[in-house]
């Protein structure tokens, strides 16, 4: 017992430490953008003092590195995923819960989630939480925004709007570059899978 | 024991200083930074479908790479992440060469003198180190942290551009007390003394363009110049030879009429002789900006070396940044082309021009007010 508590109390020492490390460094570059970015986002309603407070009391979710996968010589062209970091480097929790694109017919965030012994793309109940404080990455083989229904094959050097909504009422627009990438590509065409045909 | 009663001196030894640069600001960073450690440049030749806008989309698409890699993250969608590290002090400078002007919309924005040099009559210039659309100059204390920087920016730039040549260089900024230095060329020289001090207003109206498109304000150009140095007969000179070619002492690169390496020149004085102390043909004289009718440049180098085998080729990646190249380079140029002592032992084998665009701010991309 006592070498098990041990072991997970070291392991999750460890992740904190990382992860608060990752979380400052990603602030001192981020905090200049956060600022141009808040400004955007402020309800128009609001009097600009107001606005300005509370982008500095509530920062919302910084979106960085956000990438779109190419669906050029894939086997399904018709989907593909979006890729990103998010940041909240505020005290309370912040939910991604939709996103639009022009370029998608349909357009869902999605986990990856064991059933039945198989890894399976599913639909996030609720969204794609950011904890606060904290990061939320987006990466293959784990959560990502899913387009589905293409209206064309995306290629690299192609670029996606992308708008992002959250739960604290803010959105983004982004323009999304369209990158290769091969890695676990099985996971986002599950009709697809590689078959024993030489 | 000795050192160990000045504790500065001891804290020194025990820190290893790392740091980031911010990617960010009104000039592309690296200009005015120190000499990287290490340094890659690639130059490119742009797609036969590359037009204006897509040249736009690789822009955002560097300017993302950059962002993420100069704080030390992977590249979005980067295929070895584990590779991108903070405190490596890694940047990336992104220059167009002037064919990028051709492209339809941009023939009137393009930064007056952006031109191909002319070819000096030293030159034997190499097709495989001249020329290209687009410049990446990637540096960083770390060679690794380069060579995965470079591989993503080519990798995401596949789409619109192709490699026509690179070239790796290093520098030894530092001096043996930890302190910033000059640095030294293969040759042994301290190199760059006459440079004007990032910071001064010298600086800024020498490097930083203030007329031309207004786009380009804040931008400025780069030479790029491979020089190979023929290191077997420098080497059979007497350190005087060696000096006299130069101008300067090879201990502490002193002016030879003076004694720090600081000290202003004095092109009048003579030795018991009457003979100049600083030759008619001296590097130094010649490339002194009180002989160039006040014109000066800003001189960064890098040395290489490329291996075939056995057979080890030595120079300089010899970098020249300049608010108007044929304004305050090509004279220059020139000058030294016609009577450089160093010339024996020198020879130029590439040679590139680029326009460094000015830089972006948090929300912006490079070369926006180019290409938007």
């Amino acid at each position: 017992m006592s070498p098990l508590r041990g072991n997970s109390a070291r392991g999750s020492l460890v992740g904190l430490s990382v992860k608060t490390k990752l979380l400052t460094a990603c602030l001192a570059v981020a905090l200049p953008l956060l600022l141009s970015s808040c400004g955007s986002s402020a309800p128009p309603q609001a009097s600009a003092d107001s606005a300005t407070q509370a982008a500095a009391t509530t920062p919302g979710v910084l979106v960085e590195d956000a990438w779109v996968r190419a669906t050029v010589g894939a086997k399904d062209t018709t989907m593909t995923a979006a890729f990103m970091s998010l940041t909240n480097p505020g005290g309370t929790d912040i939910k991604l819960t939709s996103a639009t694109s022009p370029a998608a017919g349909v357009v869902q965030l999605h986990e990856m989630a064991m059933k039945g012994g198989k890894m399976v793309m599913q639909e996030k109940a609720g969204g794609i939480n950011v904890l606060a404080e904290s990061h939320a990455h987006l990466a293959p083989s784990g959560d990502h925004v899913m387009l589905m229904g293409l209206k064309q094959a995306l290629k690299p050097g192609d670029e996606v709007p992308l708008t992002l909504k959250f739960s604290d009422g803010s959105s983004h627009d982004l323009t999304v570059p369209v990158k290769a990438f091969s890695e676990e590509e099985e996971h986002y065409h599950p009709s697809a899978t590689p078959t024993s045909t030489p | 024991m000795l050192g160990k009663d000045d504790p500065a001196a001891s804290s020194t030894e025990a820190t290893v200083v790392v740091r980031d640069i911010e990617p960010y600001g009104d000039h592309q960073p690296a200009v005015a930074a120190a000499s990287p450690k290490h340094a890659e440049l690639v130059a490119l030749n742009l797609l036969s479908g590359t037009d204006r806008a897509a040249l736009g989309r690789l822009m955002r698409l560097w300017t993302a790479d950059i962002v993420a890699l100069s704080a030390g993250r992977p590249a979005p969608g980067d295929t070895a992440p584990e590779l991108a590290l903070p405190g490596v002090a890694l940047t990336t400078t992104v220059g167009f060469g002037p064919r990028v002007f051709a492209l339809p919309g941009l023939a009137r924005l393009k930064p007056g003198g952006l031109d191909d040099l002319p070819v000096m009559s030293h030159d034997r210039l190499q097709p495989a180190w001249s020329g290209g659309d687009l410049l990446l100059l990637v540096g960083a204390d770390d060679p690794v942290s380069v060579v995965h920087a470079v591989r993503r920016l080519v990798a995401d730039a596949a789409p619109f551009a192709r490699p026509v040549w690179r070239q790796t260089g290093f520098w030894n900024g530092t001096g043996a007390d930890g302190k910033p230095a000059t640095g030294r060329n293969l040759f042994g020289q301290v190199d760059g003394t006459g440079n004007p001090a990032p910071g001064t207003p010298e600086f800024d109206s020498t490097v930083w363009s203030t007329d031309g498109p207004d786009w380009f304000r804040g931008g400025t150009t780069l030479v790029v110049r491979r020089i190979r140095m023929n290191l077997d007969t420098w080497d059979e000179l007497t350190r005087s030879e060696q000096e006299r070619a130069v101008g300067r002492k090879l201990s502490t690169g002193a002016p030879l009429t003076g004694s720090v390496e600081h000290d202003e020149l004095d092109l009048e004085k003579r030795d018991a002789d009457g003979r100049l102390v600083i030759a008619e043909n001296a590097h130094a004289r010649l490339s002194h900006h009180s002989t160039n009718d006040g014109r000066r440049i800003f001189r960064k180098g890098l040395n290489y070396v490329q291996d075939t085998g056995a057979t080890r080729e030595s120079g300089l990646i010899f970098l020249s940044y300049q608010a108007d190249v044929a304004g305050q380079f090509l004279p220059l140029l020139a000058r030294l082309d016609a009577a450089d002592a160093l010339n024996e032992w020198t020879t130029t084998i590439g040679s590139a021009v680029f326009a460094i665009p000015p830089g972006f701010h948090p929300g912006g991309w490079l070369a926006q007010p180019l290409l938007r």
